[in-house]
């Protein structure tokens, strides 16, 4: 059993998580809690060492559904590029699958990827 | 439209928001703009809003034919508003997307502190300049405004 499959999701109002193993994360609805980090922060960080420790080469985080997040939601991301940019070499590569009709996504994620190392790919899929 | 400061009410204060400018502007972005705005203002006047039972938060939203207009009046504590006000000089130093990826730049520099992305991310996906006063009964009213 792969480390990913032994994580457990966290339940939060308004947002769907879901892990498809071997190599993809889905969040699905909106982030607007006061402390994100609090709730999603210690997941996305477990996930990051779960693939790094499944020898997966390359991990798709899908958000095509997540249609809202606060700021401090932004900074959960931004904090997965900084693990990425701070590993020497980064073992895999993430993929961010993006919905072109969500604004944030646009603004967000194309600053964050130029933030990451060239460790983050964006592919807008839907 | 005047309610408590309390976290609960943003998201449904926000689709309202999203639904009256989607409604009333032909531009779709201009509510998604909305959305931004009216999140990261109303988080803000919660976040920092006086510890006292009797505080009212006020948002208004007001239009011309050329700008939309954000505003929301509160009572910050002094220290606060002192930052808003060094964090808004700070963000006019740039361009709004320049602001945001230096505030990116240093939310990833300072990964055990506050992010402190809302007002730059209000300008440069919202598309607003921000502006602050002070209204007397030491209230503030922060005002966002962009073009239509």
């Amino acid at each position: 059993m792969s480390k990913l499959d032994t994580l457990v999701v966290p339940q939060v109002d308004s947002l769907v998580v879901s892990i498809a193993p071997p190599n993809l994360l889905r969040l699905q609805g909106t982030i607007t809690m006061q402390e994100p980090s609090r709730v999603l922060g210690g997941f996305l960080r477990a996930v990051h060492e779960a693939v790094v420790a499944d020898a997966v080469r390359v991990f798709e985080l899908d958000v095509t559904e997540l249609k809202f997040v606060n700021s401090s939601a932004i900074r959960l991301f931004l904090d997965w590029a900084g693990w990425l940019k701070a590993m020497s070499p980064a073992t895999y590569r993430l993929k961010i699958l993006t919905c072109r009709k969500f604004t944030w996504q646009k603004t967000s994620f194309v600053a964050i990827t130029a933030l990451a190392g060239g460790h983050i790919e964006l592919v807008a899929a839907s | 439209m005047r309610f408590r400061p309390a976290w609960v009410y943003i998201n449904g204060i926000r689709d309202f928001g999203e639904f009256f400018c989607r409604t009333t502007f032909p531009d779709p972005e201009v509510a998604a703009r909305a959305c931004v705005v009216i999140q990261e203002t109303l988080e803000n006047a919660i976040k920092y809003s006086l510890d006292d039972n009797s505080d009212e938060l006020e948002l208004e939203i007001s239009a011309s034919k050329t700008k939309v207009e954000f505003s929301v009046t509160s009572s910050p504590d002094r220290l606060h508003l002192d930052q808003l006000k060094a964090e808004l000089n700070l963000l006019r130093q740039a361009d709004p997307e320049a602001a945001f990826v230096a505030a990116l730049e240093r939310a990833q520099r300072e990964p055990d502190a506050s992010a402190r992305l809302g007002l730059a991310r209000m300008r440069y996906e919202g598309g607003v300049e921000l502006f602050i006063s002070e209204v007397g009964n030491s209230r503030i009213r922060f005002t966002a405004i962009g073009q239509l």
